[in-house]
This record gives C-alpha cells, structure tokens and sequence, in this order.
C-alpha cells in the first residue's frame, strides 16, 4: 500500500482544537496552571495552519522518493501484520529521537526546527508551532531505510502521523508527573517540559518522540527538577511575533553569517556546526553555555 | 484560528508582567547572563526593561507581549544610542530581534 488510508493527523485535529479550549478552560478556573498571550498563540496556530503549505509543495516530491526507496527494498512488511506495526512503532520512534537530536545539534537543521521552540510559552497551542522548511533541510531522508526495509509509505506516513498526534498532549504545564512507570518508558509532560527549557542545565536533552528510552540509551535524559523551573523559549528569544520571523530567522542569520565567511572550514562551521558556532568562539553554543553553568556551580557543591 | 485566538485574550491568562524592581531585574540578568557582574544598572521609564553595564558591555533586557528579550552589546553603542520620542532606541544586529526600544526620557544616565 502506497497512499495512507487515514491520516492521524487530520482525525486528530478536532481534539486539539477541543483539548486547547479545555486547557484555557481550566486555567480560567484555576484548576490547572498555565498562561496563555494571545499574540503567542496565534503566532503557533499560524505556524501550524501554514505547515500545510509547503506539505503541498514538498509533499509530492518527498512521496516519490519514499516511492522509489520502497521499490528497491529488501524485505517486504505486510501492511495488515500487527508485528509490523510493533516493528515500526519502535523503529520509527527510534528514527525519529535520531532526527530530532540532529535538529538540535547541527545549525542547518536547526535552522528549520528552532520555531518549535520559539515560545516562551509551553502549552497545548505550542505543540502546534511547526516547522515550514523541514521539507527543504531534507530531514525527512531519515525516514527512507524504514522504506528500504520493507515498510511501505502508507504504514511509515501513519506511523509519523502517530507520533506527532502524541506529542500534541504533552505540551502542556496542566499535567505535572504521569505514574512513575509511565514516566520512565513514555516521553510525559515533564519530559518534554526539559526539551523546551532554556536554562543551560536543561539545554539539549530529551528529544524522544514516545518513547523516553532513547534519550536514556543515548544519554541524553535529563528529568525535570523542582528546584530548576523551566524557563521556555530558546537561548535568544524572538524580538516579536512576527510569523515570518518565527519561519526563518536561523536561516536567514545563517546565510548572513555565510556571507562574511573567509574561508570554507568558516562556511562548515556556520552550516553544520552547533548552533552559535562561529570562528572565534566568542558566540555561545549549548556546550559553552552548560560549560559555564557547570563552572558556576562548582564552588557551592 | 482567530476564535481560539480570541478565547485565550478572554481568559486573560498571560504571565503577570509587574514592573521591574532592582531586585527582580538583577535575577534576570542573572538568569540570562550568568557570572557577568553589574557595576551599574538603570531600570527603564515603565518598568519593562532595564540596561546593565557589565566592563564593556551592555546588558539589555526587555519585555515583548508578556515574556522578556535579553541580548548584549558593546557599551560604547549603548552609551551612544539616540532616545527617540522618550525611548531609547537601539540597534541589535540580530534578525530573531532587531531592535529594542526602552522607555528612557534620558540617556545616558550617570
Ligand atoms: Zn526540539
Ligand atoms: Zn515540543
């Protein structure tokens, strides 16, 4: 099967409209914590509404290759076989901790993903604050072997579909921590609270998609701590709430960067270095950033 | 869209925003420039933003909707930027937020 029969995303979409308005709801009654700035969330459903855009563009084109990838595959997955679906559930989970750790460590990819974390605010209309260049920084690459093992692109076009539908509940501050079992194996609110801080000790940690086991294979796990609130947005924050700005600030500062480069090792370091990078190290990275927060904290223990 | 929009205006749930004491300015830039000292420090007009010299540095914070905005920048461009209609303007060079705009009748300050 080559076209996805449903899509998850779509079904889903009354449920966030209805789960957004609960959370407001709540808020307003003072039964959940959580803030809301009109500007910022319309800014986020902006971002989500135009998502599709260049979906249609790109779609198509991305749906080819997946075609041609799947055509040369090496196995054959049964769409109907439930060992199939537990396959690539895990397999695409895996895939997709993989591609969202490279979003956060190489400034090209980056550059497509930082609107994501554009907000200071964490709630459920983040969730909604989406990439409109994930197409064009080519990411969905990653996604090809599980073609080439056999999946087809109907079955991994769902299975995206899934996860992105389950990261949708967990932007949110209203949930504070899920059963101890649950936390440990499924990325929760906590979790994904510590992907959307900016204090440096939280910085580059927890880029699961369902499942939190990646991040603590990978040693990327860092839990939620009541003693360090989160603070959301990323290290720079956006000057406004402009959409176009939330769509291609990074690249836009990047090419600029580009152009004064002096050399080639320069116009690497801009591209895919780690975000911040630049020749004479005198902007701040992650690493530099935690660097310096392990050096500040170093006396008082 | 636009409903929900309208419906988290309702509800009136931004952060509280209350104007900027010394005490709170210093734990933002503390937050948002850890280790770097102040050796002088003004609080804007409103109360929604506030500069620091830190050496050669400026140390600029600003409120934007209901969340603040920090960068840096050389101290003698801070010191020299012009106040237009009682702001401070100031250049940022940084396309995530090109300029900011600090309620200062008068500047500099000594
Ligand atoms: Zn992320
Ligand atoms: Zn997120």
């Amino acid at each position: 099967m080559l076209h996805a029969p449903i899509d998850p995303v779509t079904l889903a979409v009354p449920f966030f409209i209805l789960a957004i308005i609960l959370e407001i709801a709540l808020a307003r009654l003072g039964w959940v914590k959580t803030h809301y700035e009109p500007r910022d969330t319309l800014t986020s459903l902006a971002m989500g509404l135009g998502r599709g855009i260049p979906g249609v563009l790109l779609g198509g084109m991305i749906f080819a290759v997946t075609v041609v990838v799947y055509n040369h595959r090496i196995f054959t997955v049964p769409f109907g076989a439930v060992w199939g679906w537990v396959a690539i559930f895990f397999l695409e989970d895996l895939t997709y901790y993989g591609f969202h750790r490279f979003s956060h460590e190489r400034r090209f990819w980056w550059a497509a993903h930082v609107n994501h974390h554009s907000s200071q605010h964490y709630n459920l209309s983040t969730a909604l604050r989406q990439t409109w260049t994930g197409g064009i920084a080519g990411t969905w690459c990653l996604w090809l072997p599980l073609a080439w093992l056999g999946f087809s692109p109907a079955q991994i076009a769902i299975q995206q579909g899934i996860s992105l539908v389950y990261q949708f509940w967990i932007h949110t501050e209203a949930v504070g921590r899920m059963p101890t079992w649950f936390e440990a194996v499924m990325n929760t609110p906590s979790h994904h609270r510590v992907h959307h801080a900016r204090n440096p000790r939280y910085l580059d940690s927890n880029y699961a998609g369902i499942l939190i086991i990646w991040d603590k294979l990978f040693g990327t796990f860092q839990p939620e701590l009541d003693e360090e609130p989160c603070r959301y947005g990323i290290v720079k924050n956006l000057g406004d709430f402009n959409i176009l700005r939330v769509a291609f600030h990074e690249w836009i500062g990047m090419f600029a960067d580009i152009s004064q480069a002096k050399s080639l090792r320069e116009v690497l370091g801009y591209v895919i270095g780690p975000p911040g990078w630049s020749p004479d190290g005198s902007r701040d990275t992650s690493a530099s950033l935690k660097a310096r927060w392990r050096a500040l904290q170093a006396p008082a223990e | 869209m636009l409903l929900l929009a309208a419906i988290a205006a309702w509800a009136h749930l931004a952060k509280p925003m209350p104007p900027l004491d010394g005490a709170e300015a210093r734990r933002r830039l503390a937050d948002e420039f850890p280790g770097k000292a102040l050796d002088c420090m003004w609080i804007s007009d409103d109360g929604r933003g506030a500069v620091a010299r830190s050496g050669g540095l400026a140390l600029i914070l600003y409120a934007v909707g209901d969340g603040y905005v920090a960068r840096d920048l050389p101290w003698d461009q801070v010191a020299a930027s012009p106040v237009q209609d009682g702001c401070l303007a100031l250049k940022l060079h940084d396309m995530a937020a090109p300029r900011a705009k600090l309620a200062f009748a008068t500047w500099p300050l000594n």
